[in-house]
């Protein structure tokens, strides 16, 4: 089992599982970013044992008893061993407390539930009470369909959060990773003092193939990268996965 | 246009006029006249009594819905306009301004924001149906801005399918624009009062409805998704919309039950595109009674209050384990 073999699904050459794990599903031949799981994307960024989880056990109920979603997070919490689609806490980074949100793709796609706008209030306002740093990390299709408003209504209570954080003068700091789409990018994600992005993220409101859809456009070579978002003003910096916790503690010496 | 459950209604009303235009009024013909207005009077409380999730979504949606110009020009006099998000462009799906509420409705001076469906095809065509740019939302936050700055009362009238998708409308930081308006808004520390008066489609229009009080007329909606892609994603189906407007609990009464908002406005029988003035009274009853009410808080505990409101919405929503 250990020594599996996969083929890049950009530049199509062999490499270890083991090769990629060691470097957080980053492709050692192309450089290609695969997405990252939650506690992976922990260790990646902060400093060994240092992580203290908060807020678990929350857990998503079925407000509007919508018809499969309670099979589809029995399934999702089965697949990840998540409670939902972010895992938050506080831990050091670069030996400075900070207090982090990261999220999920796997469960149904990061998609952003009651669970996940709570969790990332709870941790907006844990870096509030504790005066630390804030640091979320986020990927998403968008919305919880299956929650209807409620989902929608995320968007409010983590901006109420926010709205609160930023008065006071430690900094947030949002990282964007491959996809992060609708409700998560039209609330928190983008109301950040730094944005940061991953090399080749797809980053956006309204996904492409909606775009396609509605309007018949054709969309651009590279529409909605995290090249483009940075070209159009929209994104800081770009940054390598595996230089991303150096980056971030160098910004935080400046800001925090 | 008509909608397919009002072509009843519909027909009941030709034969009437029908008659009417006969003249003469000998009494059998009045008599026939009574007896297919109760009818059609039946009719209307039959159809309008029992209208599905997506039958009202298609009445939110009708084009003679009232609109903002008309709420505007019914509930407000002296409407200054202003233009433009001084960074890009002017976005004729949203307009704004000063404006102060009519005298029977208190008079206060407002800053009214709304989204512009426009009343016939040019003006529809001008304000993209109601779906803001990037630009309307910039434009709509520094309306946000300057009501702070003269503390006055932010009116809002959400009326939109959605912000709008489009390669520009990316390109512009369309979920940059809505994140700041949302935040805005979380603490402006002044009254905002929000109507919904027809479609209230996601982002585009939370970024207009994050407030002390949201009011829905009966037949407006407010949805994270429109039924119709919710059923492409769903069952893979955009037929099925009627299924998932119903399984999106997206109607006003669903809302004010679920906590989201604070009053269902009732609109007159046959929906708001047939009395228009009546639905548009309703709506400024209620506008003149919160603005007044509102306008008499302290800016801090209505920030205090905002922010306790959107931070609870929607607890149910979750079993917590922790507790
Ligand atoms: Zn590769």
């Amino acid at each position: 089992m250990d020594a599996v073999f996969t083929k890049c699904e950009r530049c199509g050459q062999p490499i270890y599982e083991k090769d990629l794990g060691a470097r957080f599903n980053v492709c050692p031949h192309c450089e290609f970013h695969y997405p990252l799981s939650a506690p992976a994307r922990l260790r990646l960024l902060l400093d060994r044992g240092s992580f203290e989880e908060r807020d678990s056990g929350l857990l998503a109920g079925d407000p509007l008893g919508f018809d499969g979603y309670e099979e589809r997070l029995k399934k999702a919490r089965r697949r990840t061993g998540l409670d939902d689609a972010v895992v938050s806490g506080v831990g050091d980074l670069g030996g400075r407390r900070v207090a982090i949100a990261v999220m999920d793709f796997r469960f149904i796609g990061g998609s952003m539930g009651s669970v996940v706008g709570e969790k990332v209030a709870r941790t907006i306002e844990h870096a509030y009470a504790e005066e630390l740093p804030l640091l979320i990390v986020s990927a998403s299709g968008g919305a919880r369909m299956f929650e209807g408003v409620y989902s929608l209504m995320q968007l409010a209570k983590t901006s109420v959060a926010l709205s609160r954080y930023v008065e006071g003068s430690w900094p947030y700091i949002s990282v964007l990773t491959d996809p992060t789409f609708g409700g998560v990018t039209a609330s928190f994600a983008t109301a950040a003092d730094v944005v940061i992005a991953e090399p080749g993220a797809r980053i956006g409101f309204a996904g492409a193939r909606v775009i396609e859809q509605t309007t018949r456009e054709r969309l651009p070579e590279g529409f909605q990268t995290a090249e483009f978002q940075r070209d159009h003003g929209m994104v800081d910096r770009i940054v390598h996965r595996l230089a991303l916790r150096g980056d971030i503690e160098r910004l935080l010496g400046f800001v925090a | 246009m008509i909608l397919e459950f009002e072509r009843p209604i519909k027909e009941l009303e030709e034969r009437i006029s029908g008659l009417h235009r006969l003249a003469g009024g000998s009494e059998g013909l009045q008599v026939e006249i009574s007896r297919l207005e109760e009818a059609l009077d039946a009719a209307k409380r039959r159809v309008y009594s029992n209208l599905s999730p997506y039958q009202r979504v298609q009445v939110a949606r009708h084009p003679d819905r009232p609109n903002f110009r008309a709420y505007r020009d019914a509930l407000t006099e002296d409407f200054y306009e202003l233009s433009g998000d001084r960074l890009f462009g002017e976005d004729a799906a949203v307009r704004g301004g000063f404006a102060r509420l009519k005298p029977e409705l208190g008079g206060h001076p407002i800053v009214l924001i709304g989204h512009d469906k426009g009343a016939d095809v040019k003006a529809r065509v001008a304000g993209n149906f109601g779906m803001a740019h990037p630009e309307g939302y910039r434009k709509v936050g520094r309306f946000y801005e300057l009501a702070v700055r003269f503390g006055l009362p932010i009116v809002l009238l959400v009326d939109t399918p959605g912000a709008f998708a489009g390669r520009q409308a990316e390109e512009r930081g369309q979920a940059w624009a809505i994140s700041a308006d949302l935040m805005a808004l979380s603490r402006a520390p002044v009254p905002v009062v929000s109507f919904v008066i027809g479609e209230g489609g996601s982002g585009g229009a939370l970024a207009m409805c994050l407030a002390d009080y949201v009011g829905m007329l009966e037949n407006s909606y407010l949805s994270v998704i429109a039924p119709e892609s919710c059923a492409s994603i769903i069952f893979r189906d955009p037929g099925r919309a009627a299924e998932a407007a119903e399984a999106l609990k997206l109607t006003a009464r669903d809302l004010k039950d679920h906590g989201i908002v604070d009053e269902v406005l009732p609109e007159p029988l046959g929906g708001a595109h047939n009395e228009p003035e009546d639905a548009i009274d309703t709506v400024g009853d209620a506008l003149g009674r919160v603005v007044s009410g509102l306008s008499e808080a302290d800016p801090e505990t209505l920030v205090a209050a905002r922010h306790d409101r959107y931070r609870r919405i929607g607890e149910r929503a979750m079993q917590d384990g922790t507790a």
